[in-house]
């Protein structure tokens, strides 16, 4: 079955010319042109990714991707046209998982979709546990003590990355590799945003981490001392 | 020493205040009007004063003498006891005789007459003949019976002189012969009236300058202030408070200056404003004109990029014109992307990403990005770095771009020889040299090597499509780090790029660790070319 796209963007040339790439490569596309409503198109259509545009009439692709992560933790790929400025890090901070530079390479677009439906490395256990954490490999799920945590697809994968190897230290650009897919040197404020995300969901005091902690000067690294 | 200083100080402050010096000239012309006229008025007021008691004292002294003269030749003593209770007769009634109080007088008999001097010669109680000077007593002798005169000085008992006047005249005595009549007068009072009036005349004099220095001061002060201010606000001016102005008040010279001075600083602002704006507005349209062409540019890549895909069912025309979108919407992009970069310069809104990093392993991989380029243009790359890691506080993206950038440039001009990159590291710098032997530049190239979209030679044939914008922007990376881009370049001996950049932010250096030009082209050609730093 194939995965389902809902590409958001006003530029009716870019948006058909995204669904042509797309359905190309086998993708089921859908399309909303506007900030508004985007949410509601989101909720019929249930897609498994979102490209969206930040910059939106209506309301601004930012603010629509704090909505869809209010609903749900689909992958979200945001199209900006401005590298420069705050926009990347605000898209990050409300949730996006990635984010392509207009212009863009249809292959570049293609891998950065593929690394987000792509499913989790499979690993020998069902279960790993990590501090009050358990992860259900399987299930897709994360648990402290009975109760649930509710992770996005791309957090659970950060987590459970740093978890299989709870004493290496890994690198923003390792991180990069292997949760987002990037195979030359990309954006490490992606991995910054995103362990702030996870640690504001999986720890006691986000800024005194226990779970997912900070190597000054090299890296992150799953558990203390 | 110290007189030095002061002087020095003095000086300085000639030099540097306007008031200073107008106030110094009006005193010193002042002055020497001063002394001139008082000078004058002292002059003519002890000549007037002499005169007056000259022609008193010689009267005087004429009826005096008259009268002497006709007391003896009236007289019918015969006897020399007689002869002289007369002659000490004269010498009293002269004393108190006239005006004038302070007189002396001396009868002395005219020496080298026939005869021995039988009479004594009456002399006042407290004179001293020899205040009488010889010729005085020669012209007495020659004269005819007229008075003659002389000024002498008085030498008083407690040692001072008084200025005095001696009148002589001739006495016939009978009996006795030719005498001499001396009357000595004191003028020391009017030395003492004419040294009151020259010590009022001096104090006043002062006091006239001291006044005239404080007017002056007050005046010029009054003058110069609003030009003082005026210089004031001009300089605020200058600094960028470009709303200042002048007070205007009534309708003088000095209001007219305030006037005309805030008009133009009116009109200044205005255009500073204006080109402000204008530059603003270009900048922004820049930046926004990039960000606007991102979609359709988007759109255009993905559809060529889908033609380009499929170019080999095209027929050979449109195969061709795909491949040769396809690269051009690549150029473009470049392009789009060095814009946006010289934009967001040219806005400020550029920061550095310092991170410490290994300085050869940048130039590794900005080596190795454009190895394939070189290679294909027939240079080799020589590389000449230390052994050990090179660490510097840099961002790493924006230095790997530029010398990318250079290398890039050398290809190009490097004419299929051999390109040189080395690197250099002192304690507190790092260095990076870009050279080819390439065609060269000249000296006007050299200059303008830097600028935005200039081109060495427009007729020359791009082959690697830079945008225009390369160096501008490796110039302004340059300068985001604190460092130096310099350029050396002889026509067709080659052109060398140096990159200097502190080891660390903020860190001073001052000469570079590797030289420039390379001293491998110094030995082709010891004539230095032109270097832009």
């Amino acid at each position: 079955m194939p995965h389902k796209i809902l590409v958001v963007d006003d530029d009716n040339a870019l948006r058909e010319m995204v669904g042509i790439v797309l359905e190309s490569e086998g993708f089921n596309v859908c399309y909303h042109d506007a900030g508004s409503g985007a949410l509601d198109a989101f909720k019929v259509e249930a897609p498994d990714l979102v490209l969206l545009d930040v910059m939106l009439p209506g309301k601004d692709g930012i603010e629509v991707c704090e909505e869809i992560r209010g609903v749900s933790g689909t992958p979200i790929i945001m199209l900006t046209a401005k590298t420069e400025s705050d926009d990347v890090v605000r898209g990050l901070e409300a949730g996006a998982d990635d984010y392509v530079v207009k212009p863009f390479d249809p292959v570049v677009l293609l891998a950065r979709i593929r690394a987000r439906l792509r499913p989790i490395a499979g690993t020998s256990e069902d279960k790993i546990q990590i501090g009050p954490l358990t992860l259900d490999i399987v299930g897709h799920e994360v648990r402290r003590g009975g109760e649930k945590v509710l992770l996005t697809p791309l957090e659970f994968n950060l987590l459970h990355t740093l978890a299989v190897k709870p004493k290496q230290v890994f690198t923003r650009e390792m991180l990069l590799e292997t949760v987002w897919g990037y195979h030359y040197k990309a954006d490490t404020r992606l991995v910054n945003v995103h362990v702030q995300r996870l640690r504001s969901k999986i720890e006691d005091d986000p800024d005194n981490p226990k779970i997912v902690t900070t190597v000054r000067g090299i890296g992150y690294k799953a558990g203390q001392g | 020493m110290k007189l030095r200083v002061a002087i020095d100080w003095a000086l300085g402050l000639f030099r540097r205040y306007l008031q200073a010096r107008a106030v110094f000239t009006t005193v010193v012309l002042s002055g020497i009007a001063l002394l001139i006229v008082g000078g004058f008025l002292s002059y003519s007021i002890g000549n007037g004063l002499y005169q007056t008691r000259v022609t008193q004292i010689l009267a005087e002294s004429e009826r005096g003498v008259v009268e002497v003269q006709n007391t003896f030749s009236a007289s019918t003593v015969t006897d020399e006891i007689a002869l002289q209770t007369l002659l000490n007769s004269v010498v009293p009634s002269l004393e108190s005789s006239g005006t004038v109080d302070s007189r002396q007088i001396a009868l002395l008999r005219t020496p080298g007459q026939v005869g021995a001097q039988i009479l004594q010669s009456p002399i006042s109680a407290d004179l001293d003949t020899a205040v009488i000077p010889a010729d005085l007593k020669t012209q007495v002798r020659a004269s005819s019976g007229k008075l003659t005169y002389q000024s002498v000085g008085l030498t008083q008992p407690n040692g001072s002189v008084h200025p005095g006047i001696v009148v002589g005249s001739p006495i016939e005595i009978p009996l006795a012969g030719k005498y001499e009549l001396y009357l000595v007068f004191d003028l020391n009072g009017e030395q003492q009236t004419l040294d009151f009036v020259q010590s009022i005349l001096f104090w006043g004099m002062l006091i006239l300058l001291f006044m005239i220095g404080t007017v002056s001061f007050f005046v010029t002060n009054w003058l110069v202030k609003p030009v003082q201010v005026a210089a004031e606000v001009s300089e605020e001016i200058a600094e960028g408070a470009l709303d200042r102005r002048l007070t205007e008040r009534g309708e003088d010279v000095i209001a007219i200056l305030a006037r005309s001075f805030n008009r133009m600083a009116d009109s200044l602002q205005k255009q500073i404003t204006k080109l402000a704006s204008v530059s603003k507005m270009q900048q922004r349209f820049v930046s926004d004109v990039s960000h606007e062409l991102r979609t359709p540019l988007t759109t255009i890549k993905l559809a060529g990029d889908i033609i380009f895909a499929s170019r080999e069912k095209l027929e050979p025309a449109a195969k061709r014109s795909a491949e040769l979108m396809h690269d051009q919407i690549e150029r473009f992009e470049v392009l789009l992307n060095d814009l946006l970069e010289i934009s967001r310069y040219d806005a400020g809104a550029v920061a550095a990403d310092l991170e410490i990093q290994d300085v050869n392993g940048v130039v590794g991989s900005a080596i190795a990005g454009l190895e394939p380029l070189a290679q294909s243009r027939g240079s080799a790359i020589e590389i000449n770095i230390p052994s050990g890691p090179v660490d510097a506080e840099i961002d790493g993206r924006r230095i790997e771009r530029l010398i990318r950038n250079l290398l890039a440039n050398a290809i190009e001009h490097g004419e299929g020889r051999p390109i040189g990159v080395a690197v250099g590291m002192s304690d507190s710098a790092v260095a990076i040299s870009v050279t080819d032997s390439g065609i060269g530049m000249s000296r006007a190239e050299v200059d303008r090597v830097f600028d935005r979209f200039w081109r060495a030679d427009p007729a020359r044939k791009r082959t690697t499509g830079g945008t225009g914008l390369g160096l501008a922007i490796s110039l302004e990376d340059t300068q985001l780090h604190g460092g130096w881009l310099q350029v050396w370049a002889k026509p067709n001996e080659g052109a060398s790029f140096r990159l200097t950049l502190p080891r660390r932010q903020g860190m001073v250096f001052t000469q570079s660790p590797l030289p420039l030009p390379p001293t491998k082209v110094l030995k082709k050609s010891r004539k230095a070319g032109a270097i832009n730093e």
